[in-house]
């Protein structure tokens, strides 16, 4: 479990110091070649972002990196030693960490206990000081601005604070090169603001960051150079200043692709769904709003401010404690999410891993479970049916994958949301609920969701979209409304809402006193 | 899309159905070699004989193995089987005793499964006890009472010429084989082609998700633990028949021999994961073990450690199949 190191003398020194290289990297997974021949330099003290379509391999690389997964060929050298990372253990005595794309954490043990665990300094049986875990927890929260609990446990944590407590995991670990997968993915702005601080505050403490996003104004904003991989391929690297946007998207792609579209006109219809004083104490508060066949309506919000929560309580996954929803004017009682499909509703859960896909079942059944009637026509499942179906889903939604029986576990974290999207798009849906609908897809595919959304609500449908991507949320709504502290604080018509008077409505008003208390 | 999405198919599909059935395979394999070892340390294993009480031992181990395997996909764990067995089957005995007409007894002894599995069902689905625990303590308080009732001693009855022919043969096989086989074509059909079958291993695989989509969770998690009690009732059944008494110490250990060859046949014990047909390979494995070594005629301490070693190996090979299929994380 340990990691061997051997020297590999007469690397020529170039102009800046190599903290890690990689040369000839290729993976397989039974059989299928996902990562070819991949070489790549990391400086020290620098903020390097890999880019690439869904399932370019991109978490791959980072997973081969951080020991997750060994290299079916290829060697990594860490300061021109070669090194065996059989484990992510190793990785961490190597000074390498990796934050997840999806955050893996411990459900039942608190934030700092979680923060804790992992770091190992070689006393198995030493004793654990609690109160130092707990102020060394707190203060590390407090670095990334998150005012939180650090004694509740990780369950229920929305996804955003879930990817804070792994970033500050991998703070703590005074590693030399920290990789990042997508951890803006789930973020709002201000987040991502002080997440981009304190990077490069450690860039310049002379600590590597790998950072993978799709969003190219972060990497911009962020990186000094880019490395763009496609199908497996690292196809180039370069300083970020000096590629432009189109070029960038160009070798990722190798073609041209639409930027935002703007929604289609529509006509907006009668009411679809009105929900009014939607309250549970403790999470939102007399939340009241319509939204019309055809419109999109966006909700907006920081971190925490209970949007997911309301998305969920008007599916039934945890009830409001009171207030009234109403589906085409009729009062419904959605107590059970098997309610609110009934009333041909749809959701799009923000957190695929815990509350979308069924990891150990095919792609084919992850894509039609919410449709169990239509693959089974006569009440018996019809396999060639089924496949079908998903088949077409694949095609439709672009998703990349080598058979529909593969298992979605083993599919890239863009292609599992495609699939999630794909199996709601099934039930046709009257009303969608999408929470962070194109968290982890690329750009390419993108901007095929943004008009698929659109026709969606060409179509008659009524759109309920949460996102934290403001200029996502900005072209893409009708009308945004704006959360904050579980109220409703905001409510712009298409032409007034701007990023300014968003972020203005989602900022909290009055001072919190004890918000420790207020978490937990 | 310059790229397809469905890439190299056939190839990677051929391979993929191979690597999906490599467990199976392997089990197959081990199955064979069971039988060329024991046929070649004991003449009598290979007879027509042997091969008969083979079956009807499978029987015993496979029927309430086909629903441990939709109890263990659903992410779940029934360890009453044994005692719950022995318990129905005393009751049964007790109201054939009486006499009660042999219809009326094996239907009240049915209707005893399904409660007794619904009550797990519900210590889990509702009251949220983890099914380790309701089932526990089940096994314990379900053998206690029957030793209660019985003094530990067997419960006769008047021969009942029915209940013979359900421990004797027909066309040679007994007709408990007969039963198991017919109630394992009835398991795949479910697994594989109801939505219902679907809904389990929906549940197994990730509980949140399944609800989200509108699966009811609670019900379907009821169910497989009554179907799991139903099918401890058919094993009473037989088990009365082919003893032609009530015994409270009856069918200890089934549960572990059950998970056993539900575990070998590849079923994930995490949920989410395994399949009919590795079951019924699981079963064979398991009783072939069983069988070859009773006829050898090996110290049965020893048959416990050599049956616990050859569990564990299965298991292994099969994990190290899967990871060798790039399945394994
Ligand atoms: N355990 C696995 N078994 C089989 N195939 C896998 C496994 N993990 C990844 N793959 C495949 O490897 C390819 C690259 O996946 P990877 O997760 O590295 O993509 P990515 O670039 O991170 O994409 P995304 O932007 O969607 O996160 C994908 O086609 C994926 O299906
Ligand atoms: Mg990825």
């Amino acid at each position: 479990m340990s990691a061997s190191t051997q020297s590999i003398g007469g690397q020529s020194a170039a102009d800046r110091a190599i903290l890690l290289s990689a040369r000839g990297i290729t993976k397989q997974f039974a059989g299928v070649e996902v990562l070819r021949d991949v070489d790549l330099d990391l400086y020290a003290g620098e903020i390097h972002a890999l880019l690439g379509e869904n399932g370019a391999g991109k978490s791959t690389f980072a997973k081969i990196v951080a020991g997750v997964h060994r290299p079916s060929r290829g060697v990594l050298l860490l300061n021109n030693a070669r090194i065996e990372v059989l484990s992510p253990l190793a990785a961490q005595k190597l000074g390498i960490t990796l934050i997840h794309q999806e955050p893996i954490s411990f459900p039942d043990l608190s934030i700092s206990e979680n923060l804790a665990l992992g770091r190992d300094d070689g006393k198995p049986l030493g004793r654990v000081r609690w109160a130092e875990l707990k102020r060394e927890a707190n203060s590390l929260m407090a670095q990334l601005g998150i005012m939180i609990d650090v004694t509740r446990p990780m369950r229920g944590l929305s996804i955003a604070d879930q990817q804070m407590v792994e970033i500050a995991r991998a703070l703590a670990s005074e590693s030399k090169l920290i990789i990042m997968d997508e951890p803006t993915a789930p973020l709002t702005p201000k987040e991502v603001e002080t997440l981009f601080g304190i990077s490069r505050q450690l860039r310049n403490e002379g600590r590597s960051i790998v950072f993978i996003s799709h969003r190219l104004e972060e990497v911009r904003a962020l990186c000094d150079r880019v490395t763009i991989f496609r199908d497996g391929n690292k196809i180039a690297t370069e300083e970020t200043k000096n590629l432009t946007d189109a070029e960038i998207i160009r070798l990722m792609i190798g073609r041209e692709v639409k930027g935002y579209i703007p929604k289609h006109k529509t006509t907006v219809g009668e009411v679809a769904l009105a929900v009014e004083g939607l309250t549970l104490p403790g999470r939102f508060e007399n939340i009241s709003f319509e939204i019309r066949k055809g419109e999109i309506v966006g909700l907006g919000g920081l971190v925490g401010a209970g949007r997911t929560d309301v998305a969920r309580a008007i599916f039934g996954v945890a009830p409001a404690a009171s207030g009234t929803i109403a589906v085409n004017g009729q009062v419904v009682e959605i107590r059970e999410p098997a309610d609110a499909v009934a009333q041909g509703l749809a959701f799009v859960p923000e957190d695929r891993a815990v509350a979308g896909i069924f990891r150990t079942l095919p792609v084919s059944q992850n894509i039609t479970a919410a449709v169990p009637e239509m693959i089974a026509p006569k009440g018996f499942i019809r396999h060639g049916l089924e496949r079908t179906i998903a088949l077409d889903s694949v095609k439709k939604m672009m998703i990349r994958l080598v058979s529909p029986r593969q298992p979605i576990g083993e599919l890239s974290g863009g292609n599992q949301q495609k699939a999630i999207l794909a199996r709601w798009l099934l039930t046709d849906p009257k009303i969608l609920i999408l929470d962070e609908p194109t968290r982890g897809v690329d750009i390419g595919v993108k901007a095929e969701f943004y008009e698929m959304i659109g026709a969606l609500a060409a179509s008659g449908r009524a759109i309920l979209l949460i996102s934290s991507e403001l200029p996502e949320l900005l072209a893409l709504s009708d009308r945004v409304l704006v959360m904050s502290e579980g109220q409703l604080t905001g409510d712009f018509a298409r032409g007034d809402a701007t990023e300014e008077s968003v972020m203005h409505a989602a900022v909290p008003r009055r001072k919190v006193v004890g918000d420790a208390q207020a978490a937990a | 899309m310059s790229v397809p999405t469905v890439s190299p198919r056939g190839v990677a599909e051929t391979r993929r159905m191979l690597a999906g059935h490599m467990n199976e395979l392997g089990l197959l394999a081990i199955i064979v070699i069971l039988y060329g070892v024991f046929g070649a340390l004991s003449p009598g294993f290979l007879s027509a004989n042997n091969q008969v009480n083979i079956l009807r031992d499978g029987a015993t181990i496979g029927i309430a193995a086909w629903a441990q395997t939709l109890v263990i996909v659903a992410g779940e764990i029934d360890i009453s089987v044994g005692p719950m067995v022995a318990f129905i089957a005393v009751i049964m005995a007790f109201l054939m005793k009486v006499p009660v007409p042999l219809p009326f007894a094996l239907i009240g002894g049915v209707v005893l499964g399904l409660c007794l599995g619904s009550l797990a069902g519900v210590l889990r689905a509702i009251f949220s006890v983890p099914s380790f625990v309701a089932t526990l303590g089940l096994w314990s308080a379900l053998r206690g009472l029957a030793l209660f009732m019985t003094n530990a001693l067997p419960v006769t009855f008047d021969d009942n010429d029915t209940l013979d022919w359900i421990g004797d043969n027909v066309f040679g096989l007994p007709v408990s084989a007969v039963v198991m086989v017919i109630l394992f074509g009835v398991f795949v059909f479910v697994s594989r082609k109801t939505a219902f079958g679907r809904s389990v291993y929906a549940v197994g695989g990730n509980a949140n998700a399944a609800h989200l989509c509108g699966i009811n969770v609670t019900r379907i998690r009821i169910l497989v633990f009554a179907i799991s009690g139903l099918m401890a009732a058919i094993t009473a059944i037989m088990l009365l028949a082919r003893l032609g008494s009530g015994n409270a110490g009856a069918a200890s250990g089934l549960e572990f021999d059950v998970i056993a060859a539900v575990v070998v046949g590849g079923t994930s014990l995490s949920g989410g994961r395994g399949s009919m047909l590795g079951t019924l390979l699981g079963v064979l494995t398991i009783t072939v073990i069983g069988d070859g070594l009773v006829l050898y005629g090996i110290n049965s301490f020893v048959q416990d450690v050599v049956r616990g070693v050859i569990i564990v190996v299965a298991v292994l090979l099969n994990v190290a199949a899967s990871r060798r299929s790039g399945r394994h994380v």
